[in-house]
């Protein structure tokens, strides 16, 4: 007997529409409910329509986390990119060592963010950092503290995050730079292009896919930065540099379950709008 | 013929023996009770895995299933919230005490052989009665270098314009050194300073049960004019001033204040009597020349004090199923040989008036300042969502400046005791 399979194709994605219903989809509206109750980690929740919300807005610590988080991002995402643009159209010339190079530069993507903040708090750290130790040896004072003032400890944070994270945006703008056939810059040569006007009309148009791709995962990774904060200053000092993902943890462990889901619910639009920003202006510049 | 029959019949007999054998053994065996134990002390974890290996040799019928978690308070909310409770746990709140998680220990027998002030403290204040049980003393207080202090002529200091003076004198003497560290990163180490230097000049103005009838009632008011919070955050910011304190004190962990004081860097620490173990792992030639002294009032007219309360807490679940085997289990951990291991281990004094052990280096200290000084608890009535996190992040902030005067800063804890509740 002959068994038909036309149209099976169709439920070929069930697997996955299957993991995306639990773990996105199932989770998503049980938040939704659980971001309208009282609910406080362990007791039966209670339905408070809007309350958490409403409360979010009227809380100083979280507007402020809110301010920090979306300065964070502001500053860290455009970095990443242009470090990461950078880094890759230095590395796509030949020359020796260019493997070794690379590898290196993208080998903090690979340490987890915790370990990287705490390195970097052992190296910043005033009279016993490695940075200290180095200015006292140049007869430099070694008392300067780089994570007491909140917007110079965000500028250290931005930079340590950058610094992780820029290897992992210039690989892909690398493959987006080999990606390139060399008669293309062969052509715009023979035709006397000077290097910017290669770099205008040749490979920023062929770099726009990587473009995308590193601009929605920064963005969406800088928004709900959480691990590099927690090791280098701890949201620190006081709130000055604590992120909302943070504030929605410290909310969770405080007993608060149901308002901390409703922050995490206000997170996921203050990611969602720059993501989808970002993504009609794509469209709009692949349009054209 | 009939021979070779019988044969048969006997090997039949035999085999079906043999088959039924496991079911009947199966119908004999005692069946054997798993109770869970969720601690969170990480110092003692080998140690118990040790003592639990001993009880279930001792009692083959009862199988201990010990976990441990390093943030166990944590874990344990949600343990509790997905109905996971464990039939024992170290971890114990008055949130929990109020929603029926633990059993009522009242008529336990134990309580014989525990000191009555720690009985008391374990004395849930709702409902007069025990749900938990703690085997141990801590104490906390101010952690002194001997041989600066003995260079210096200097002694415990019985207000605070002379535990200022000791400081500036230790910083005269040796401008190298910090007199007194903080390590602010790790917030909940200047949540301590809260917890005993302010709250602890209402438990000595009022008594302990009466301070934590008025801490359950919201009774107390940090923010009156020239009240306990200004004069503790004029204290605070007298010793940064005066540069008294690290310059770092904001940044520097927990960690930092342990490695400084124990290579003598530092003169003081406020700490707990838990940071004398690892000092000595730090530097073991400290053994001597660890002091341990009272905090001096910040209000004037009150005698210095020190904290001294229950610790290493014990609590049954509410809803266990093996109460017996429970039971079976904590009276072997209680027995007076094992609580005497355990007092030295964590190197505190154990609640047990049957228990004498050599528990420590500060024990000498630790008798006589007990005897001298107002003792103090931990405040386990303050409000629920108030952590030494959240108030040492006030602190945090006073230092930075971020408070024009000690009566905003009095302001901004009442708000946030206030929105704790």
């Amino acid at each position: 007997m002959k068994i038909n399979t036309t149209g099976w194709h169709k439920y070929m994605g069930l697997p996955a529409l299957l993991l995306f219903a639990t773990f996105f989809l199932l989770p998503f509206v049980r938040g939704v409910g659980l971001s309208l109750t009282d609910w406080n980690g362990f007791s039966k929740p209670t339905f408070i329509g809007f309350s958490n919300f409403i409360a979010f807005f009227s809380d100083e610590r979280a507007l402020r986390d809110v301010r920090t988080t979306v300065l964070f991002a502001l500053a860290s995402a455009p970095l990443l990119n242009l470090v990461g643009l950078a880094l890759a159209l230095l590395l796509n010339k030949g020359f020796r060592g260019r493997v070794v190079v690379r590898g290196l530069l993208y080998m903090p993507a690979v340490i987890s963010p915790m370990i990287m903040g705490s390195i970097w708090y052992l190296l910043l750290q005033p009279k016993r950092g490695l940075f200290s130790i180095l200015l006292e040896r140049v007869n430099l004072s070694s008392e300067m503290n780089w994570m007491l003032d909140g917007n110079l400890a965000l500028l250290v944070l931005v930079s340590v995050n950058v610094w992780q994270y820029a290897g992992m945006t210039m690989v892909i703008y690398l493959a987006g730079l080999q990606a390139i056939p060399s008669e293309h810059y062969e052509a715009a040569s023979v035709e006397g292009a000077t290097s910017t006007q290669i770099f205008a009309r040749i490979v920023f148009p062929q770099l726009l896919p990587s473009l995308k791709i590193n601009s929605i995962t920064n963005i969406i990774g800088s928004l709900s930065v959480f691990d590099v904060i927690l090791a280098l200053t701890d949201g620190g000092p006081g709130y000055d540099t604590e992120s909302l993902s943070i504030y929605i943890m410290r909310m969770s462990w405080g007993n608060r379950g149901g308002y901390s889901t409703a922050v995490a619910m206000i997170l996921f639009f203050i990611i969602l709008v720059p993501v989808l920003l970002a993504l009609l202006l794509f469209r709009r510049t692949e349009g054209i | 013929m009939f021979a070779h029959t019988r044969t048969k019949v006997v090997l039949v007999l035999l085999v079906i023996l043999v088959f039924l054998m496991p079911i009947g053994a199966a119908g004999t065996k005692e069946k054997r009770v798993t109770i869970r134990y969720f601690s969170g002390r990480v110092e003692t974890v080998a140690w118990e895995e040790e003592k639990i290996a001993e009880f279930e040799r001792l009692h083959p019928d009862i199988k201990v299933e010990f976990e441990f978690q390093k943030d166990a308070s944590n874990v344990m909310k949600v343990k509790v919230a997905s109905g996971e409770i464990p039939d024992i746990t170290t971890v114990v709140t008055q949130e929990f005490i109020d929603q029926g998680i633990y059993a009522d220990l009242s008529d336990a027998a134990f309580w014989n052989r525990i000191l009555p002030s720690v009985k008391d403290l374990c004395t849930d204040l709702r409902s007069g009665r025990q749900y938990k049980v703690a085997t141990n003393v801590t104490m906390g207080g101010l952690f002194y270098n001997r041989d600066i202090f003995r260079d210096l002529g200097l002694s415990d200091a019985q207000t605070w314009q002379e535990f200022v003076s000791n400081l500036e004198a230790i910083k005269r003497a040796y401008p190298d050194k910090t007199p007194l560290f903080l390590g602010g990163k790790d917030s909940w180490t200047l949540g301590h300073f809260v917890e005993f230097w302010a709250h602890g000049v209402v438990k000595q103005q009022l008594g302990i049960p009466a301070s934590r009838q008025a801490f359950l009632d919201n009774a107390v008011v940090w923010d009156e004019p020239g009240g306990i919070m200004e004069h503790f955050a004029q204290a605070l910011l007298e010793l940064r001033d005066k540069r008294l304190i690290n310059s770092d004190a904001i940044t520097a962990t927990y960690d930092n204040q342990k490695e400084t004081f124990a290579s003598g860097d530092t003169a003081v620490i406020n700490q707990g009597m838990w940071v004398v173990g690892d000092i000595l792992a730090l530097n073991p030639a400290m053994e001597g020349n660890i002091g341990f002294g009272p905090f001096p009032s910040v209000v004037p007219g009150l005698r210095p004090m020190v904290l001294s309360a229950e610790d290493s807490v014990w609590a049954i679940s509410a809803s266990t199923e093996h109460k017996d085997e429970v039971m079976t289990f904590l009276n072997f951990m209680f027995s007076a040989p094992i609580q005497k291991e355990f007092s030295e281990l964590r190197s505190m004094p154990s609640a047990f008036v049957d228990v004498t052990s050599d528990w420590g280096v500060i024990k000498d200290d630790a008798k006589r300042v007990i005897e001298q000084y107002a003792n103090i608890n931990f405040s386990t009535e303050a409000p629920s969502g108030l952590s030494v996190d959240d108030t040492g992040r006030l602190i945090q902030k006073l230092l930075k400046g971020d408070y024009p005067t000690p009566a905003d800063f009095a302001t901004s804890y009442q708000k946030l005791w206030d929105s704790s509740y």
